[in-house]
């Protein structure tokens, strides 16, 4: 089942969020949308939720427009910034009253799969904030959506919780065979989550496609590189052992059979390109510009 | 802690005083009574009914009447009660209402429903926008059921309160409107003044007191069993 963003405008007062926005989201992917703040990124996903109209447009799931039916009754579901869990509820009947049938055993089944299946009865100011994300996302699962829409989940998160999360969730929407749209600013865990990204700016789809297709012809997409002394797309540069500036490989991510390193510089930086798998992490490299 | 017990004081005053004499035991006018009460529960269950309803839609909408909307109904809040009460009167006597108990209810709702407006609208948005948009996600009677009415019973207990306060507070009103065949406690109570009979007077100002204490502690019972009767639901 896909989802289909139809020229979509929006205006709040007299600032145009959304000018005529278009994108297709593919039935099991995980779509990023990727924009700084203000290009009205958290406003698609409003919209799609049903807790925004749109000033024009349609949205279009499975080829059957959203915008008429109510929030509660367009099988989608949230994982916002913060983990918005009701605080007058335990851990469990926060789960329990988003399963279809209001039942705890399915409650508990999600709390397992988020690794809280001990924590039922648990009050909310118990948890610690990535495992309150973790019930907020059981929480959303248990609804059984269609469609999860996550509204930059990470972003308060440490860093180490954050990729673990993030991994965690990208597995799981893969797992349970869901169709997930990603907010974030972060153009990083848009390449680690997503399999296509569409980039926003000043509320107009500048362009959309894999995360392969972006990594390498998207000017803007992914970090830029000091290298001999100018500033460079990732996409125009490489790694090797033999000549360029040296790099350190942090760690390797794989996805999608390739392989993305993290390498950092000695100032601090830091940067990811994707790259052999017979590179050693904590070994010195050199990055230098592609050939050609 | 002076200025504390002087604050304190201040407040308490007007009750010391009811202690300086003895009540009647009685309350003679019966027909009084079942005429309070039946307002206060009528007036307090419309006032947190229209008022939730009407919180929820200016938390959400987007319409461009809405300021204007917002501020008409806010608007007897800045009106002294008087002009609002003869703007009332000449239109319920060209309706026919005068001295009717639906008179008196619309009188007394369309005093209390701006204050009860002003109430819910503030406890909305003390849960706040985010959460409450997470419990829209959720089906209608759920939403309502087991998040809104939790977070929300609080707010709903000041509205009823608020409600019979006023509507307590209410002679001019209900003696005007309900011209004068339409008894309440209070009408009874000025009644008692005017005939100089203190026993009277502090019995029926026991039974002003007693009615929203009485509601204070009643609802707050009957609402942490719906919580907890809710709770057990989802066990």
């Amino acid at each position: 089942m896909s989802l289909n963003v139809k020229a979509i405008r929006k205006q709040f007062g007299t600032r145009q969020i959304l000018n005529s926005v278009d994108f297709e989201v593919q039935p099991h992917d995980i779509h990023a949308i990727v924009g700084v703040s203000g290009s009205g990124k958290s406003t698609i996903l409003r919209i799609i939720a049903g807790l925004e109209t749109t000033d024009g447009g349609d949205v279009l799931w499975n080829n059957k427009s959203l915008l008429n039916i109510p929030a509660h009754k367009r099988r989608v579901t949230m994982l916002s910034q913060s983990a918005l869990l009701f605080p007058h509820l335990t851990v469990g009947e926060n789960v329990t009253l988003a399963t279809r049938s209001r039942s705890r055993k399915q409650a508990e089944e999600w709390l397992q799969v988020v690794r809280l299946g001990d924590r039922y009865d648990a009050e909310i100011h118990e948890l610690s904030g990535g495992e309150q994300q973790r019930v907020s996302l059981a929480r959303a699962l248990a609804a059984e959506p269609e469609l999860l829409l996550l509204d930059e989940p990470f972003t308060n998160l440490d860093p180490k919780l954050k990729v673990d999360l993030q991994r965690f969730i990208r597995d799981l929407v893969k797992e349970l065979k869901l169709t997930a749209i990603l907010v974030t600013h972060d153009r990083e865990e848009a390449m680690l989550m997503a399999d296509r990204v569409t980039l926003l700016e000043s509320g107009e789809v500048t362009r959309t496609g894999t995360v392969e297709q972006l990594y390498d012809t998207a000017p803007g997409f992914g970090d830029f590189v000091m290298l001999e002394g100018e500033l460079r797309p990732l996409a125009e540069v490489e790694v090797s052992e033999t000549a360029g500036e040296p790099v350190q490989l942090m760690k390797k991510i794989y996805r999608f059979g390739q392989c993305f390193g993290e390498y950092h510089f000695e100032d601090g930086r830091s940067v990811m390109l994707s790259t052999e798998e017979s590179f050693q992490i904590g070994m010195m490299y050199r990055i230098k510009r592609k050939e050609g | 802690m002076i200025r504390q017990v002087l604050i304190i004081s201040l407040v308490l005053i007007p009750f010391v005083s009811l202690f300086l004499a003895i009540p009647a035991i009685e309350f003679e006018n019966r027909e009084a009574i079942f005429h309070s009460i039946g307002l206060i529960v009528l007036l307090s269950a419309i006032n947190v009914w229209l008022a939730t309803a009407f919180a929820w839609w200016l938390l959400w909408t987007e319409s461009k009447w809405r300021y204007i909307l917002e501020w008409l109904v806010f608007l007897p809040l800045f009106i002294p009660m008087l002009a609002t009460l003869f703007g009332l009167y000449l239109i319920l006597a060209e309706a026919g209402l005068i001295g009717t108990y639906i008179g008196v209810s619309l009188g007394l709702l369309v005093v209390t429903l701006p204050y009860s407006i002003r109430l819910a609208y503030n406890g909305m948005a003390v849960i706040g926008r985010p959460l409450l948009e997470q419990a829209r996600l959720l089906p209608m009677r759920r939403r309502f059921v087991y998040v809104l009415f939790p977070l929300f019973s609080r707010t709903m207990r000041t509205i009823a309160l608020f409600t019979t306060v006023i509507l307590l507070s209410q002679f001019a009103l209900i003696q005007l409107i309900g011209a004068g065949l339409i008894p309440t406690v209070t009408t009874e109570l000025y009644q008692s003044y005017a005939g100089n009979n203190l026993s009277l007077a502090l019995s029926n100002t026991w039974m002003l007191i007693f009615f929203p204490v009485l509601i204070y502690f009643l609802l707050s019972g009957w609402s942490r069993w719906m919580v907890r009767m809710l709770k057990g639901r989802l066990q």
